[in-house]
């Protein structure tokens, strides 16, 4: 098992490598390259032609494609993502600056989808054929077809317009007073709307995996042995089918994380919350070549660590797989 | 006498049951996809959906460009249906014109990405060896991708367009017609009929496309039915975003994205609710139109 996952670890690597010559590759297409919004203002006056020609030397932007590329992947090798063109910052700095907001808004919505998912998929499939199963089958099939920007306007439609009861904006009301239970409240009700929209998408299509793959289980031939043992079916339903029902649900969860992520990008951007995904869109604006590449290469870790546990817990729940 | 007569009844009767009439697999196909009744619900109001897109605005009196500033922000009524803007343009009309943009971003997008995922997955399939490894490898490196930020990224830095939306999508979404046609591809080229087209002197390229290609079809058509759908919400995202397509041309993505604060602020719920309502319309039509078909066109479901 140790074995499997040292290998796979080892496989990511060159796999993180790809990932970063095609993302090194798109963002040097860009026309005008990363001093285009200078070059604008000189024709101004503001910045000189030596000036930007310090500004090229200094980031290395004269040296050929390869160069800058191998520059880079030995600097973010050692944790040295670079400054941003635009603050002057430590890409890492500004990325830790804004990944707890973002980690915050996805935990809470995984866990949402986690608490309404499993339950509900699990009773669905109990309850096969009847109303609640009906009921829950259709929501979710609604729930994934919904935009999530549409939703998240017409929740905000309803409950901050109409109602008045949520704020729209942020994470946090500046003017509030901030310490003690007013201010655990004011965090709670910005959190309330945006992580419902971002756990909505997630919630549907898992509650549908939970439902399908406790079918699968249900009519084996185990579970009419544990029946026919005279087991309580509160036993057989939640102690032996679940264990194995819950192998591919364990593996749908761990990939749907990196789905959250993207997903944190246009919740954050409605809601204005200053998260990594505005933190991308700016940077993309502004032509922001370093934030550009940590942000990417940070995320496409993240996508490439998911796969890894997802096959790891899938090795360590299963017990009729075997690692070699 | 009777009892020959009978007789002679039972056995066409039993034969009439063993024999079955000839049918092509589309139409078989078709047969059971009407079967499945939210799936055809479905498709009639997808064809509906289409034809009030494409002909709709010829029989509207309202420009969808024009600026009416006496019927500005006007809710919905029998003169405007889905209500006006701020400029007191006609909802209705912009909706369907905005639906054309949509619905041909996502149909050219899935048409890429199946192109090139069928391409790839081929040749990986029936070449194999370290060929196969290395293509499989590229699929790895490309479902790693955040592929909201890549998109974002792209349309950046190359401007947004028709073509570069088309093909920024589609670049991201053909990796899973990759992998199904590469699935096929790997059982079918060990097939008889294969060997037999080989032996008859059947180039590569037309084993490939004329004899294994039309017999890994269905998987393919399954996934990129669904593949629209992903796509109308991909690019209303992007468009949403401010990163799509930019003003006056609406699509339903951008006039979300204008109508926010006119919601938010003013309460002027029609200019979010109908194109919203489109999307999801449209995801959730082409969601069952798509386990229709995966239905219809599981070999299994002919032995039950």
């Amino acid at each position: 098992m140790s074995r499997y996952v040292i290998r796979r670890t080892l496989q990511a690597i060159p796999l993180l490598i790809g990932i970063s010559i095609i993302i090194f590759g798109m963002i040097q297409m860009t026309p005008g390259g990363p001093l285009a919004v200078n070059e604008n203002t000189s024709a101004r006056g503001r910045v000189t032609e030596e000036d930007l020609q310090r500004l090229r030397e200094k980031y290395g932007l004269d040296d050929p494609l390869y160069i800058q590329y191998l520059n880079w992947s030995r600097d973010a090798a050692q944790g040295d993502f670079g400054t941003s063109f635009n603050t002057g910052l430590p890409v890492l700095t500004m990325i830790g600056e804004r990944l707890p907001t973002t980690l915050l808004v996805m935990g809470l919505a995984f866990g949402v989808t986690l608490i309404l998912s499993i339950p509900i998929g699990i009773l669905a499939a109990v309850k096969r054929y009847t109303i609640f199963d009906y009921l829950t089958t259709s929501i979710s099939f609604l729930g994934i077809a919904i935009p999530s920007f549409w939703f998240a306007i017409m929740l905000m439609y309803l409950f901050s317009f109409t109602l008045g009861w949520l704020p729209s904006v942020g994470l946090s009301d500046p003017r509030a007073d901030h310490t003690g239970l007013a201010g655990i409240w004011d965090r709670i009700t910005h959190l309330i709307m945006p992580v419902s929209v971002l756990a909505l998408t997630s919630t549907a299509s898992i509650t549908r995996y939970v439902r399908a793959s406790m079918l699968d289980v249900i009519s084996q031939d185990y579970v009419r042995t544990a029946r026919a043992k005279g087991l309580s079916e509160q036993v057989i339903v939640w102690v032996h089918a679940l264990k194995n029902a819950a192998i591919p649900i364990v593996t749908v969860l761990a990939l749907e994380i990196p789905d959250l992520f993207i997903g944190a990008v246009i919740v954050e951007s409605i809601f204005a919350i200053s998260g990594m995904g505005r933190l991308f869109i700016e940077s993309a604006n502004l032509r922001d070549y370093p934030v550009l590449m940590g942000v990417l290469t940070i995320s496409a870790g993240l996508v490439i660590f998911f796969n890894l546990v997802a096959d790891v817990i899938y090795g360590m729940l299963d017990p009729r797989i075997r690692y070699t | 006498m009777t009892g020959m007569a009978e007789q002679q009844a039972t056995i066409s009767k039993l034969s009439g049951e063993i024999m079955q009439e000839h049918r092509s697999l589309w139409s078989d196909t078709w047969r059971h996809f009407v079967r499945h009744r939210l799936a055809l619900i479905s498709l009639i109001t997808m064809v509906v959906v289409a034809s009030a897109i494409i002909v709709g605005p010829f029989f509207i009196s309202y420009d969808p460009e024009r600026i009416d500033f006496a019927a500005k922000n006007e809710s919905p009524s029998l003169a405007h249906p889905m209500g006006t803007d701020e400029l007191g343009r006609d909802q209705l009309v912009r909706v369907l014109e905005g639906g054309r943009i949509s619905l041909a971003v996502a149909l050219a997008a899935v048409s890429v990405a199946m192109t090139v995922g069928v391409l790839f997955g081929a040749v990986a399939g029936y070449a194999g060896g370290w060929v196969d490894n290395a293509l499989m490898r590229v699929v790895d490196v490309f479902y790693s991708l955040p592929g909201l930020f890549i998109l974002i990224l792209l349309v950046t830095i190359i401007g947004p367009g028709f073509l570069t939306i088309v093909v920024a999508i589609g670049i991201l979404r053909w990796m899973g017609a990759a992998r199904l046609v590469r699935a096929s591809f790997l059982s079918l080229k060990e097939k008889e009929f294969v060997e037999s087209a080989r032996a008859a002197g059947a180039g590569r390229v037309r084993i490939i496309f004329r004899h294994i290609l039309p017999n890994a079809l269905s998987p393919i058509i399954v996934a990129g039915t669904l593949g629209i759908a992903g796509a109308i919400l991909t690019e209303s995202a992007l468009s949403f975003l401010g990163l799509g397509f930019q003003p006056p041309q609406a699509t339903w993505g951008r006039m979300l994205q204008e109508a926010q604060r006119s919601v938010l602020n003013d309460g002027h719920w029609w200019r979010g609710f109908f194109p919203g309502l489109m999307i999801f319309i449209s995801v959730l039509s082409v969601n069952f139109i798509g386990d229709g078909l995966r239905d219809a066109v599981d070999p299994r479901r002919i032995q039950q």
